[in-house]
C-alpha cells in the first residue's frame, strides 16, 4: 500500500530541488494572498489614521493603539460616537438572530432531513425537487416579496422577521446537508433500536442523533456563519436604527465621511472574529459535511 | 414557496406602497396586499430601458470573468494543496479565512488595500517608486469592475478549492498507477485522470459560481455602489436599486425575475454540456 500512495501528485521526498522550490514558492504566494488582507485589516484597526495616511508608507505601524476598539465599545467619547455606538447593539442583534435561526435549523432541519433519508411519503420526490430548486434560486428575488409581506404583517424592523426570512433561506440547505449525512448512517442502527423496543421517534433522537455529531456541527456552524454574515436582507428589512444586525451597521459607518477608516476596520475585525473562530474550530466537520452535501447534490 | 410565487405575482402588478385599499389576501385577519394586475407591462418597460441592456452585458462579462477566475484559481489551489508538504493542515485552515468573512468585511479590507488615500497597495507602490502618484483604482469604471471580480473571487475561490480537494481525494490510486504505466507525466495525469474524474464537481462549481456571480450585491454595495456612473451596475444591482432605492417594486421584481430565468437556463445548459453528454461512459 505504501508504494501506491506516491501516485497522488508526486512524492515530496522524491521531488527534484527545482520542483520543490517552485512548489514552496507557490504555497508561500497562496498563503500570503489568502491571509495578508485579513492581517492588514487587523493592523489598520490598531493604527492611527494619520499613520495610514503618512507617506512614505510603512507596513509596520509606528504606533500601536487600541483607541479604535475603545471608541466602538463606547469607552471613550469622540465626535462620531452615536454611529460607532451601534456596533455593540448590532453585534447583539446578530447574535440573537444567528443563534435562534441555528437552533430552529438544527431541530426542524435535522428532523426533516431524517424523514427524507429514511421514509417514503407522498410528494417526497416533488418536495425534494422543490428543495433543490429553492437552493438554485437567486434569493434576491425573494427580498421584495419579504419586504411587502413583512410590511403588511408588521414584521419590518423586528428580529422575528429576520429570523423568519433567514430560516426560509437556510432550512433547504440544512435539510439537504442532514439528509446526505443520515444516508451515510446504516439503517441497521435504526432497525436494531426498533427491535429493542424504541418507537421511530426514540430511535431517531436516542440512537441516530447521538452518532450524528459531525453532521449537526457542520449544519449548525454553516447556518450560524451565513446568518452572522448576511447583509442584503438585514439592510432592506430592518432599516430603523438599533433593529438591524452588524453588517448593515458597518456598511453604514463606511458611508460616513466623518469616521476614520481605522475605526471602521476595528469594527470589521471585531465583527469578523466570531465567524472566523467558529469556522476554524469546526473546520474538519464543516468541510466534511459541506462537501458531502454538495457533491451528492 | 409562498414568497417565490408572491414575488412572481408582484412582477405583473402595479405595486404602490402608499395605497392601502384594493385586493388583498386575507390570512386570519392579516392582509397581504395583492395590488392590480397590469399584465406584462413591467417587463416591457424594463426591457425597453437601455440601462437594463447595458447592465446585462456588464453582468455577463462579470459572471464570465468571475466563473473563469474562481474555477481556475480554485483548481490551482486545490492542485497545490493536494501535494504533500509540511504545514498542509495550516494551509487548509488559512483557506477558510477569506470564505468565512462577511462580504461587507471583505469589501472593507480591500478598501484598506486599494484606497486612493490610505490604501496599503498605493503606499507600497509609491514607496518602491513604481508609480509617481497614487492610483485611483475605483475611479475608472473598467478597473472598478475587474476589481469587483477579483475581490469576489478572493472570497469564493477557497470554497471551490474545498470542493475540488474533496473530489481529488476520492479518485482511486490505481487510476494514477495505470496512467503512469501508460507513460503519463504530471500534466498527462492531470489531463487524463484528474480532470475527467472531477467532472461532476466541475459542473457543481460552474453552476454555483454562475448563480453566485449573478446574485452578488453586497460587494457592489460596499465597494462601488454601482458607479462610477453605471460602470459597475449589474442586473441584480439594477433590480435591487429599482426596488429599494426608487421603490418601484413591479419593475424591480421583473428585472430580478429575468435574472432568475437566466440562471436556470444556464444551469440547464451546463447540465446538458457537462453531465449529460458524458453520462453513458462515466
Amino acid at each position: 500500500m505504501a508504494g501506491a500512495r506516491r501516485y497522488r501528485g508526486s512524492n515530496y521526498r522524491a521531488r527534484s530541488a527545482g520542483n520543490r522550490i517552485v512548489l514552496y514558492a507557490t504555497i508561500a504566494a497562496v498563503a500570503l494572498w489568502l491571509i495578508a488582507p485579513f492581517v492588514w485589516l487587523f493592523v489598520t484597526s490598531v493604527s492611527y489614521q494619520r499613520n495610514l495616511l503618512a507617506r512614505p508608507f510603512s507596513l509596520i505601524p509606528p504606533e500601536v493603539t487600541f483607541e479604535n476598539y475603545r471608541m466602538i465599545l463606547g469607552l471613550v467619547r469622540f465626535h462620531a460616537e452615536a454611529q460607532a455606538g451601534r456596533i455593540l447593539g448590532g453585534m447583539w442583534n446578530s447574535l440573537v438572530v444567528a443563534v435562534v435561526v441555528t437552533a430552529v435549523n438544527l431541530v426542524v432541519g435535522t428532523t426533516a432531513g431524517y424523514a427524507y433519508a429514511r421514509f417514503r411519503f407522498p410528494l417526497k420526490t416533488f418536495s425534494l425537487f422543490a428543495l433543490l430548486f429553492t437552493r438554485m434560486l437567486p434569493t434576491v428575488v425573494l427580498i421584495p416579496a419579504f419586504f411587502l409581506m413583512f410590511r403588511a404583517l408588521g414584521l419590518q424592523n423586528t428580529l422575528t422577521g429576520l429570523v423568519l426570512a433567514y430560516c426560509s433561506f437556510t432550512l433547504p440547505f440544512t435539510v439537504w446537508i442532514m439528509k446526505s449525512y443520515f444516508e451515510t448512517i446504516p439503517t441497521e442502527l435504526d432497525k436494531s433500536a426498533l427491535v429493542d423496543g424504541c418507537n421511530r421517534f426514540q430511535a431517531y433522537y436516542r440512537v441516530v442523533l447521538p452518532v450524528s455529531g459531525p453532521g449537526l456541527v457542520a449544519g449548525g456552524a454553516f447556518t450560524f456563519m451565513l446568518c452572522w454574515n448576511e447583509f442584503v436582507v438585514a439592510q432592506v428589512l430592518n432599516t430603523k436604527p438599533g433593529t438591524t444586525t452588524l453588517p448593515p451597521v458597518i456598511a453604514g459607518m463606511n458611508g460616513q465621511v466623518n469616521i476614520d477608516y481605522s475605526v471602521i476596520a476595528a469594527s470589521g475585525f471585531l465583527g469578523a472574529l466570531p465567524a472566523v473562530i467558529l469556522v476554524l474550530m469546526f473546520q474538519k466537520y464543516m468541510v466534511q459535511g459541506l462537501t458531502a452535501g454538495s457533491v451528492k447534490g | 414557496m409562498f414568497p417565490l410565487v408572491y414575488s412572481l405575482w408582484l412582477s405583473f402588478t402595479d405595486v404602490n406602497l402608499l395605497r392601502t385599499t384594493g385586493p388583498a389576501l386575507e390570512l386570519g385577519g392579516l392582509r397581504i396586499p395583492l395590488y392590480r394586475w397590469i399584465g406584462a407591462k413591467n417587463y416591457t418597460q424594463v426591457l425597453w430601458d437601455p440601462i437594463y441592456w447595458d447592465s446585462l452585458w456588464r453582468t455577463l462579462y462579470f459572471v464570465g470573468a468571475f466563473v473563469a477566475e474562481a474555477t481556475l484559481v480554485g483548481l490551482g489551489m486545490a492542485l497545490v494543496l493536494n501535494e504533500r508538504f509540511p504545514g498542509r493542515p495550516l494551509m487548509r485552515s488559512l483557506l477558510l479565512v477569506p470564505w468565512s468573512l462577511s462580504r461587507i468585511v471583505v469589501g472593507l479590507l480591500w478598501i484598506g488595500i486599494l484606497d486612493f488615500e490610505f490604501g496599503a497597495l498605493n503606499g507600497l507602490l509609491l514607496r518602491s517608486g513604481l508609480v509617481n502618484g497614487a492610483i485611483a483604482f475605483f475611479k475608472d469604471g473598467w478597473s472598478a469592475l475587474n476589481i469587483l471580480v477579483s475581490v469576489y473571487m478572493w472570497n469564493q475561490a477557497p470554497f471551490v478549492t474545498l470542493l475540488f480537494l474533496a473530489g481529488m481525494q476520492s479518485i482511486p490510486e490505481d487510476h494514477y498507477a495505470a496512467a503512469e504505466v501508460d507513460g503519463a507525466g504530471y500534466w498527462g495525469r492531470l489531463w487524463y485522470v484528474t480532470l475527467p474524474a472531477l467532472r461532476p464537481i466541475i459542473f457543481l462549481v460552474l453552476v454555483l459560481a454562475t448563480v453566485n456571480g449573478f446574485l452578488m450585491l453586497d460587494l457592489i454595495y460596499i465597494l462601488t455602489m454601482g458607479g462610477p456612473s453605471y460602470d459597475t451596475t449589474t442586473v441584480s444591482w439594477h433590480g435591487f436599486k429599482t426596488t429599494f432605492t426608487f421603490f418601484k417594486f413591479g419593475p424591480g421584481t421583473a428585472i430580478l425575475y429575468t435574472l432568475t430565468a437566466l440562471c436556470l437556463l444556464l444551469a440547464f445548459i451546463y447540465h446538458r454540456l457537462i453531465l449529460a453528454r458524458f453520462e453513458p461512459d462515466a
